[in-house]
């Protein structure tokens, strides 16, 4: 089943056009890898999912996005609602500057989830323990999430997402930062998350796409040009361009 | 895909060398298995002996490639087309390597039988052999260039194969049943025949292989058999 479908996607930025109708559907429950070279545009797919190239004043998105069938292009799309259901990770661990248990604590606050302390307290525990991360920082939530180690700041930020039960999960080269130990914990956690949400993922890393993901999107110069299973795309893809992309032929 | 050179030199070059390894392996097993049809035919010892000790080239080859393909798994975690050229140069030299081993017991056996064999015993037994060898020639040919489509026509024509064997072992069949006496060296002509049909069936192998590496996918369905005979089930 098709969690998102992207149809005829234009970007531009000022008069530099970034993507060239992109056509692409995201399976629910599985992982989406999205990979290419730099300035290939899959970051700028990746944003389009959750609206956030409206930040940036010269950028115009053109075309139709749908999730759960409903486009949310529409001018009318309340966009916090649209980033409560699409979270997104990114590449630097950027946890806010305050405790363990406040990083988690403030989504569910803001959105109103939780009625009472008890409650938040669940909600803290169970995305922590979601994100892999409950064990090692139990005995201190209420320290600054600050002081956690590169791979765990970046597990407290994938709690902080999931707190607020986002149905889609953006990652922007979650693990550019971590170290293997690290990126191993991220990727098994992506393994699991996939039962409750759809992970969309852009990574420089091929071998990660191939070990994390279900269907891989290839981008070039902004146009899609190849998605499919992960397991075609890497050992018998279609198009010569992904061919020479991934086996390093590529300039 | 007409493929373009790699970024990483040295990556190429480990790919290239794998890729002239395997042929020049594949070279030593059409020599091989050529010498050992001639050896036979002729009683000719000292030739024989030169397949059996060659051998040990054909193994080495085996090893260094095996240590190729896992050093390039390990290092360079070879993808897509690069992947395939790297399982099936695993694959495709355990059969040649198979191949030298049969090309040398034939050699073996040429030394036990120890005599000039009937001009027809000699006749059926190369029949099979010039279409194993030219079958081999084709098949590392479709390696170089390749071709799937050629990989799939030795692949096709396996059955030819089989009835020459069943043929074949019909008449070393009759020789042993004219006399007795016959039984021991015919005993050895009904292996060396077997070992003929079996460097056909690990030639197919290799088509297969080859098939693989340039499509992607793999040949479908059951392989050609020839007539359904007992002898070479």
């Amino acid at each position: 089943m098709n969690k998102i479908e992207a149809k005829n996607v234009d970007v531009y930025y000022g008069a530099k056009q970034a993507l060239f109708d992109i056509n692409m559907d995201i399976e629910a429950n599985k992982v989406t890898a999205l990979i290419g070279p730099s300035g290939c545009g899959k970051s700028t797919f990746l944003r389009c999912l959750n609206r956030m190239n409206d930040v940036i004043d010269i950028c115009k998105v053109s075309g139709v996005v749908k999730i759960n069938d409903y486009d949310i292009n529409q001018k009318d799309t309340d966009v916090v609602r649209l980033r409560e259901k699409v979270g997104m990770i990114f590449q630097k661990p950027n946890p806010f500057p305050k405790t363990i248990y406040e990083n988690i604590s403030y989504g569910p606050e803001i959105h109103g989830i939780a009625q009472s302390k008890s409650e938040m307290d669940n909600i803290v525990e169970e995305s922590l323990r979601k994100a892999a991360l409950w064990e090692e920082v139990k005995d201190r939530i209420h320290e600054p999430g600050t002081g956690l180690s590169g791979g765990q700041q970046q597990r407290l930020c994938i709690a902080r997402t999931i707190s607020i039960k986002p149905e889609v999960i953006l990652m922007d080269e979650p693990c550019s930062a971590l170290d293997p130990i690290a990126t191993a914990q991220i990727e098994e956690l992506i393994d699991e998350l996939r039962k409750e949400h759809t992970i969309i993922i852009v990574t420089h890393s091929m071998s990660q796409a191939a070990r994390v993901s279900q269907n891989t999107g290839f981008f070039h110069l902004g146009k899609l040009i190849e998605v499919g299973s992960t397991d075609k795309i890497f050992k018998n893809p279609t198009q010569q361009q992904t061919q020479d992309y991934i086996t390093g032929r590529f300039g | 895909m007409n493929e373009k050179p790699h970024t990483v030199k040295s990556y190429e070059d480990q790919l290239k060398k794998l890729n002239n390894d395997l042929v020049e392996m594949g070279a030593n097993c059409e020599t091989a298995l050529g010498n050992a049809m001639k050896a036979i035919s002729t009683n000719d010892h000292n030739l024989a002996d030169d397949v059996i000790n060659s051998d040990m080239v054909i193994d080495n080859f085996e090893s260094q490639i095996e240590n190729e393909v896992v050093n390039l798994i390990a290092l360079r975690q070879p993808m897509a087309v690069d992947l395939r050229e790297t399982v099936a140069a695993l694959k495709m030299s355990s059969d040649l390597e198979r191949i030298g081993d049969l090309a040398k017991n034939i050699a073996k056996r040429t030394k036990l039988i120890n005599t000039h064999l009937p001009n027809n015993l000699i006749e059926a037994m190369s029949r099979i052999c010039i279409l194993v060898q030219k079958q081999l020639k084709i098949v590392l040919d479709s390696y170089l260039s390749r071709s799937s489509d050629v990989a799939q026509t030795v692949w096709e024509s396996d059955e030819q194969v089989d009835d020459l064997t069943n043929k074949c072992m019909e008449e070393v069949i009759s020789l042993i049943k004219s006399n007795m006496e016959n039984i021991e060296y015919g005993s050895h002509l009904l292996f060396v025949t077997k070992n003929l049909e079996r460097i056909g069936d690990h030639t197919t192998n290799i088509a297969e292989q080859v098939f693989y590496l340039v499509t992607g996918d793999y040949l479908e369905g059951e392989r050609p058999k020839g007539s359904d005979s007992e002898l070479t089930k």
